[in-house]
């Protein structure tokens, strides 16, 4: 089992968007693929049409005492799975930082034999929720508006992931919200991937179509298949399974 | 992932018309407020439900399928455990035996039941599906219902709904399940459309087979028998001239040796020129059946035969294994040949009609009743047994023990064939302890049988020139490892004697006879 973190400090730039529409990709690819929202504001939730909660909240989810099993849910997609989000996990990290044995990783374990990837979709912060995640993550996609700070962040993250003792997550960024009428994003776009690893040629567009899943409630290539916007996820998609083997 | 729960399926009484899930609908009205049943399109595909001739599937609570709509489809097997399923590259041809199913988990679930038998098609179905999804007030799917009529060749169209909850949303299916069940249409199915269909088949073979029932005279009894056995001939006839799968020659064989060990044992009962000619016939057939049977169980055992090399290897086996196809192909077109000549078929014709008159006409007093028959027959040849066992030492020559083998499986036959009109219990635990001694015995058998083939094998290939040196010192490991596990069967075989001899089984022979 693979677990895939969609990270990023700020917030906005589309890593819901990304966790949902790369888990479909994943699960329609034949991979049994569960989405766990750790973000308490459910957006990902939402999107599949899920009621944004989980019996017994993130303090029982974490210390263990109820099954992280017992909260799952099917979507509407065959081999996609969600662990919802719930308003509790806002306390994540308290209820984290209480029980001192368990980590996201290691309650993941236990669904290992379940499933071959495992996606997060996390908060905007830098908490004991995201270290949690980073440090449990075998890749993590973070994704970056083309612009000069938003650069800046993604370097701050890769100084912080390098910092791990023992395993380090693979980062790969890709840009988010690309809008190719805007010069510095152009310019980002063509500058950064030949200046740095770890950066992909992907860009995922600044596109209505993308915004309108909140409307929807689908992701993007169940409603618009053939789209630029699904091209891009697909592209995405790719590399990210060629890096999870 | 795992599965949430097990499909729920129910059955509808009324009569389906191509796909209109309006009876489905109508039952769920009454939830209307709480979910929308949206219909998906109509389907049609064909079903081929699998199992090898003897069904080993069945037995052991699987089933095959082989699913198609435009495409080459589906291998789907299913089992108390689970389903698997592989998709085809192309058409499949069947009969197929294990290895030609594609490599998976389909051919894992259902090839160690296969064994070494072909699977081919039982019951073949056409299928009118549609699914429906069930959504919740936030137009979340919660359940799947597959609605699906099935029709067979002869048989009522079989119209069901299944229902597949999605994880975490079982109590939503509960709920729809109830409304279906509730509204008087829909009954919970007790079996599955496999095993519906399958059962149908069987019932339908059931029906062909005669058999041997107390009350019986002895010369009906034994006609009845051998009725039997001409019955399992003639149904291992098309498999083994289309060369499906070794079985069905083994079978054949099995019934032609039965039918002359009855003819043996109690043929005084019919008339003498009719044992006389089926005496005769039988013999012809199996010795035509010989030669290629010896060669099938050669092939059938060369990949565990050449695991017990220590010195030679496999590779060095593959002139061998050539040899082998090629002999086996030249003593098949003598088989096929016997078994589609004028000769076998007039026999096959004649033999049936007389022990069909015999049957038909009541049987005759003289005769006696097939219990005395038993009693008499069993007894002789258990004492035949006995007296053949007691002249077994550690160094007495190979020919008793082969005496005492053909012995041993006279009385075996005879007492499966009279096992209706024996005690059971008695029965069974002399069975069980006569087939403890006969594999000793085959043992012992085939370590000679082996090594002296062996022999001849080499010389034929030799002169042919299509032996290297590898391959004849390999053959040579081989033969030495048979001899070895002769003499280990001797020693077993005198130490289980004893225990077949004991006053313990002569009691239980006494005691399951009529």
């Amino acid at each position: 089992m693979k677990i895939v973190a969609s990270y990023n400090v700020k917030g906005g730039v589309g890593k819901t968007s990304t966790a949902v529409n790369l888990a479909y990709l994943s699960a329609a690819d034949g991979r049994r693929t569960l989405l766990w929202d750790l973000d308490p504001q459910g957006a990902a939730t939402f999107l599949f049409r899920i009621k944004p909660r989980v019996k017994g909240g993130s303090a029982k989810l974490v210390s263990g005492t109820r099954p992280i099993e017992a909260g799952l849910k099917g979507t509407d997609f065959p081999g996609l799975d969600l662990l919802p989000a719930d308003f509790t996990y806002r306390n994540m990290d308290i209820d984290l930082a209480h029980s001192k044995k368990l980590t996201l990783g290691t309650l993941l374990d236990g669904l290992a034999e379940e499933y071959d990837v495992v996606f997060l979709d996390t908060p905007p912060s830098l908490s004991l929720v995201s270290e949690n995640v980073l440090r449990a993550a075998d890749v993590v996609l973070v994704p970056i508006i083309p612009t000069v700070l938003a650069v800046r962040t993604y370097d701050q993250l890769t100084d912080f992931v390098a910092s791990f003792n023992g395993h380090h997550p693979t980062l790969h960024a890709f840009f988010s919200m690309a809008d190719r009428r805007k010069s510095l994003h152009r310019s980002v776009l063509t500058d950064l991937p030949q200046q740095r690893s770890g950066i992909s040629p992907t860009a995922i567009p600044a596109a209505s179509l993308i915004e309108q899943m909140a409307v929807r409630r689908e992701p993007v290539p169940v409603y618009a298949p053939h789209s630029a916007a699904t091209k891009a996820y697909r592209s995405l998609w790719t590399e990210l399974s060629d890096l999870l083997g | 992932m795992a599965e949430v729960s097990d499909t729920l399926s129910l059955e509808w009484g009324g009569r389906p018309a191509r796909g209109a899930t309006g009876p489905m609908l109508a039952a769920l009205e009454p939830a209307a407020h709480r979910y929308s049943f949206q219909p998906g399109a109509r389907r049609r595909s064909s079903v081929t439900y699998l199992d090898t001739v003897d069904r080993r599937l069945r037995k052991k609570g699987l089933s095959l399928r082989h699913e198609s709509a435009s495409d080459s489809g589906v291998l789907v097997a299913a089992g108390p455990d689970g389903v698997d399923s592989t998709p085809l590259p192309e058409e499949p041809a069947w009969p197929a035996l294990a290895e030609r199913l594609p490599a998976g988990s389909v051919a894992d679930r259902v090839g160690p039941a296969m064994w070494v038998r072909a699977v081919a098609p039982v019951v073949e179905t056409v299928v009118v599906s549609r699914e429906i999804t069930a959504r919740n007030e936030d137009d979340k799917i919660v359940a799947r219902l597959h609605w699906q009529e099935a029709t067979a060749n002869g048989s009522p169209t079989l119209a069901r709904v299944s229902l597949d909850p999605l994880r975490g949303y079982a109590a939503d299916a509960e709920r729809i399940a109830r409304l279906l069940a509730d509204s008087g249409e829909f009954v919970v199915a007790e079996r599955s459309v496999a095993e519906v269909w399958l059962r149908h088949a069987a019932d339908g073979e059931a029906e062909r087979r005669p058999g041997i029932a107390p009350g019986m005279s002895a010369d009906v009894a034994v006609a009845t028998a051998l009725l039997g056995f001409l019955d399992a001939i003639e149904r291992n006839v098309a498999g083994t001239i289309d060369d499906v799968d070794t079985e069905f020659l083994h079978d054949l064989r099995v019934a032609v040796r039965r039918s002359r060990s009855v003819l043996k044992l109690t043929g005084d009962v019919l008339p003498e020129r009719l044992v006389a000619r089926g005496a005769r016939e039988l013999k012809w057939l199996g010795d035509a059946t010989t030669p290629t049977r010896d060669l099938d169980v050669y092939l059938l055992e060369l990949d565990e035969l050449a695991t017990r090399l220590t010195v030679g290897t496999r590779a060095d086996l593959d002139d061998f294994a050539a040899h082998l196809h090629r002999e086996r192909a030249t003593a098949r077109r003598s088989l096929v040949r016997a078994l589609r000549s004028k000769r076998f078929e007039r026999w096959c014709e004649s033999w049936r009609q007389s022990l069909a008159e015999i049957v038909s006409s009541g049987g005759s007093e003289q005769s006696g009743s097939v219990a005395e028959l038993a009693r008499d027959r069993v007894r002789v040849a258990y004492k035949r047994v006995l007296k053949r066992a007691n002249a077994i030492t550690p160094d007495c020559p190979a020919e008793r023990v082969h005496a005492l083998r053909k012995r041993a499986k006279e009385l075996r036959y005879l007492l499966e064939m009279f096992a209706p009109v024996c005690d059971r219990k008695p029965h069974r635990a002399v069975v069980k302890n006569l087939k403890r001694v006969q594999d000793i015995l085959g043992a012992f058998q085939d370590g000679e049988v082996q090594s002296a083939s062996l022999r001849v094998f080499a010389e034929r290939m030799l002169d042919r020139r299509s032996a290297s040196a590898a391959t004849l010192l390999a053959m040579g490991e081989l033969s030495a490892g048979f001899a070895g596990e002769q003499r280990q069967a001797r020693d077993e075989l005198t130490d289980a004697l004893p225990g077949f001899l004991g006053s313990s089984v002569h009691k239980r022979v006494t005691a399951m006879l009529p």
